[in-house]
């Protein structure tokens, strides 16, 4: 007798930062900048004595992707949670706007909590200046694709710059959000919302719900083989960033809070989306899951 | 003369205070507490159902609420103190003694209520010496049970979790108590008779499930690679030469490593039919792979596990199931198959002393015993010869002639050198001692007894205290696993490299396994939803494991 079940090898979810860069793109084609060698670690955690990390949990360079040149950056989620603060903020920063001056597109691999709160002015700054050279990149030609599906999610800062990407992609594990469940619990009760039910958590704001919502522009399988086929997928569109498409993407999200403003769990928006059986979402694999979101709500248009 | 029958009177006399609030055997659920009031009497001694996993919730929460002007003084004989209900009877004056088991939940509130003299406590036990004592010296009076569902004349089904039921009303209603259960519903003939009702005096309908704890559910996500390596160890260094089939594992994440082993690491071992194939052991979520792939001929559960349901019913050649098809459990009869039965016993602590002594107790946590103390204890009273047993018989004791030795259980911890928040698993001395100098107790609550330990498994080797032929060596045995604690740095390098000589310490190189293999791809299933998936869909998680 065999086992049922056999996991892939490597799980987006499982795997780390360097993992995933390494079986996403072309095989030994990473380069990496401001790599750990040269120690770029944070000027702050010290003064908190905390341990830092040589890569200050985010890791940048230049690789090919089916022959063609470029630039990725990844958080490591297992460095405090892929929290943003200074050195970390900065390499993107830099890589974006190599982006711009090489016109190269850029992959995100998102695997964070948000801003590190022991250098929380810094990483504020951080985030503000990512936002600003992604969309400087973009208005550029350069296409900056988000993919989520690590254990720390994307919230945060991490969930506004995946809001100016060109692209989403995520896996049912992958979270997307500004607010972290936690946040929202002590904040404002556990009737509102209940951190612990890890049910309620996913179907607020895991993949299957952002993919449902518009929130996310591809499903993926949780590993590195389903990520390059919806990356190569997203990058044979073509990039743009203009007022028409911030016109259609307000005009989407006006769209959206009609529809579903007045919500009190996801699987009523389900329900809305003409999904016949809501409850059953979450357990549907993924074959049966692309099935019954075939009538969900159309992703950026500003995208 | 004297009259022989006053017991059976004094619970004539209580089923007829009883009747006025009843139809029947059925008592509404809005007149429990003046209910109760009419059945009980102060001094009473109560057992009040519940363990570490299904609870009578609706009828503490009753007993809560009755008059302590009217009842009071009770003495709880009960397994578990694991509701906020069974601390507020004491609070309020309706119970004064206690003796239980299990406290995990309540550990902090109810070491407070023992230092602040709230509570007379007589013992804390394993499940099995309660039960026992149920039978000699601490039979109830008054029983009040947990079912799913009762007919109208009292049989009751208890459904998966039948766990403590039948010791409780065994006891109490056969020697003249009374017993009351609550049941998620009234039915007009129930799936299966786990209790005859001529045993059930009274029945409150409650209209939903009785509360169970999901507690033996380990997310294989939690698994890290230093557990992953204790577990190899474990299986290489210990299931395979000792050939250990029947078995018990503790709750915790290196327990649920090995068995998220078996189907992978053990089958590269050839191990597969030849250990692990027959255990006492709750329906963990984790040895879903290891079932269905074949390793596990069967197994009798203590009780059951949240969203087992369906595979269990679906696996009858595996569980022990009733004419309804769902699992029967029994605590009493696994307790004992785990003592008797069993040729191992493995499971994880939070301190070690240098004699081998372990304790979850910690100075301001109370969390009791369970049926630790009676699963990681050699049990004097056998006589049924198994490999293992003789074999680790034959290391303790060589110079005895084999047909006038004993056998030996192993009784195994496992564990990293430093647990949860870094803390060191091993210390010169445990926080137990300090406890019991501070509530004056006769007895410091040791979890499981340095002669009852067998071997120490870490990260950095496994101890065989079985080998070790005086204190010292076994001192300087666990301090050689003990890794960079500082009981570990101040172990006598040479004595350790000497012990190592001999065997009674073996590294992971001395058994062939490069620490390097460790990596969660050795697991058969790296997250809830890969057993779920790995059920074939059977196994339904609780709304807390999901993320998905």
């Amino acid at each position: 007798m065999t086992p049922a079940f056999e996991p892939e090898a490597l799980s987006w979810y499982e795997g780390s930062a360097r993992q995933r860069i390494a079986a996403l793109v072309d095989p030994g084609s990473f380069r990496e900048a401001v790599g750990p060698e040269e120690r770029a670690t944070s000027p702050h955690l010290a003064l908190f004595d905390l341990p830092e990390q040589f890569d200050d949990g985010m890791i940048v360079g230049q690789a090919a992707f089916k022959g063609t040149p470029i630039l990725v950056a990844a958080q490591e989620g297992r460095f405090m949670g892929g929290a943003v603060g200074e050195v970390h903020g900065a390499k993107l920063v830099g890589l974006l706007r190599a982006a711009k001056s090489l016109a190269l597109d850029v992959l995100v691999l998102f695997d964070t909590g948000g801003v590190r709160l022991q250098e929380a002015n810094a990483g504020e700054t951080a985030i503000a200046e990512i936002m600003r050279a992604v969309v400087e990149a973009r208005l550029s030609g350069s296409r900056v694709v988000g993919l989520i599906g690590g254990r720390s999610g994307c919230y945060g800062g991490g969930g506004l710059i995946a809001g100016c990407c060109s692209a989403l992609l995520v896996t049912e594990q992958g979270r997307i959000g500004v607010t972290g469940p936690e946040v929202i619990e002590t904040n404002r009760g556990v009737e509102e919302f209940d951190a612990r039910d890890r049910a309620l958590v996913w179907r607020t704001m895991g993949g299957k719900h952002r993919y449902l919502i518009g929130g996310a522009d591809r499903y993926v399988d949780d590993g590195p083989e389903a990520f390059r086929a919806a990356v190569r997928d997203v990058l044979a569109a073509p990039g743009r960033l203009d007022l028409a498409t911030l016109d259609a993407e307000q005009a989407r999200l006006e769209r959206r809070l009609a529809r579903f403003g007045a919500a009190r769990d996801a699987t009523d928006i389900w329900s809305a989306l003409g999904v016949a059986e809501a409850p059953a979402v979450p357990g549907l694999s993924t074959q049966a899951f692309r099935a019954v979101a075939l009538g969900r709500e159309s992703a950026h248009d500003a995208r | 003369m004297r009259d022989w029958a006053t017991q059976k009177a004094a619970r004539a006399a209580r089923i007829a205070a009883g009747a006025s609030f009843a139809r029947g055997k059925v008592v509404q659920a809005a007149d429990l507490a003046p209910f109760l009031e009419a059945v009980l009497r102060p001094g009473d001694r109560v057992c009040l159902e519940g363990d570490n996993q299904k609870q009578a919730d609706l009828l503490a929460d009753a007993l809560a609420e009755v008059d302590p002007g009217v009842i009071h003084d009770l003495h709880m004989v009960q397994s578990g103190i694991v509701l906020p209900s069974h601390l507020d009877v004491f609070e309020k004056g309706i119970a004064r003694r206690l003796d239980y088991s299990y406290s995990g939940p309540q550990a902090a509130r109810i070491a407070r209520m023992l230092y602040g003299g709230q509570i007379a406590l007589g013992a804390v036990h394993t499940y099995l010496e309660l039960f026992a004592r149920y039978f000699i010296d601490l039979t109830p009076q008054v029983a009040l049970i947990a079912a799913v569902s009762a007919d109208r004349d009292g049989n009751l089904y208890t459904g998966p979790n039948t766990e403590d039921t039948p010791t409780v009303v065994e006891a109490t209603s056969f020697k003249d108590g009374l017993v009351v259960a609550q049941v998620g519903e009234i039915v007009d003939r129930v799936p299966r008779v786990d209790i005859p009702g001529d045993r059930v005096h009274f029945v409150v309908e409650a209209g939903r499930p009785f509360h169970v704890e999901p507690l033996f559910t380990r997310d294989p996500g939690s698994i890290t690679e230093t557990q992953i390596l204790t577990a190899m160890l474990a299986i290489k260094g210990l299931y395979a030469p000792y050939g250990i089939r029947r078995l018990n594992h503790g709750i915790g994440f290196n327990t649920a490593a090995i068995e998220l082993l078996l189907p992978t690491y053990g089958e590269k071992l050839g191990l597969r039919g030849q250990v692990c194939t027959h255990w006492a052991l709750n329906p963990h979520p984790t040895l879903i792979p290891a079932i269905e792939a074949g390793w596990v001929e069967q197994i009798h559960c203590f009780g059951s596990e949240v969203g087992m349901d369906d595979y269990i019913a679906a696996r009858p050649d595996i569980y022990f199931t009733g004419a309804d098809g769902s699992l029967r459990s029994n605590r009493a009869f696994c307790q004992t198959a785990g003592l008797y039965a069993c040729d191992l016993f493995i499971g994880s602590t939070l301190q070690v002393d240098l004699s081998g002594h372990s304790s979850t107790v910690t100075t301001n946590r109370i969390a009791g015993f369970g049926g630790a103390p009676n699963m990681g204890s050699d049990p004097r009273g056998r006589r049924h010869p198994s490999e293992p047993w003789l074999k680790a018989g034959a290391e303790a004791d060589p110079d005895t002639p084999a047909p006038l030795r004993r056998g030996r259980k192993l009784v195994v911890q496992i564990g990293e050198t430093f647990g949860d928040g870094n803390v060191p698993l091993f210390v010169e001395r445990l926080d137990a001692l300090a406890l019991a100098e501070k509530l004056d107790l006769p007895l410091a609550p040791v979890m499981v007894y340095g002669d009852d330990v067998t071997h120490i498994v870490t990260e950095e080797g496994i101890a065989n205290l079985l080998l070790c032929r005086d204190p010292d060596e076994r001192e300087q045995a666990i301090r050689g696993v003990a890794g960079y604690t500082e009981i570990g740095r101040r172990r006598d390098a040479g004595m350790v490299a000497r012990l190592r000589e001999r065997g009674v310490i073996r590294r992971p190189e001395d058994l062939g396994i490069d620490p390097l293999d460790a990596d969660r791809s050795l697991l058969a299933a790296r997250s809830i939803k890969d057993l779920a998936l790995a059920s074939g869909g059977l196994y339904r998680p609780p709304s807390r494991f999901r993320n998905w």
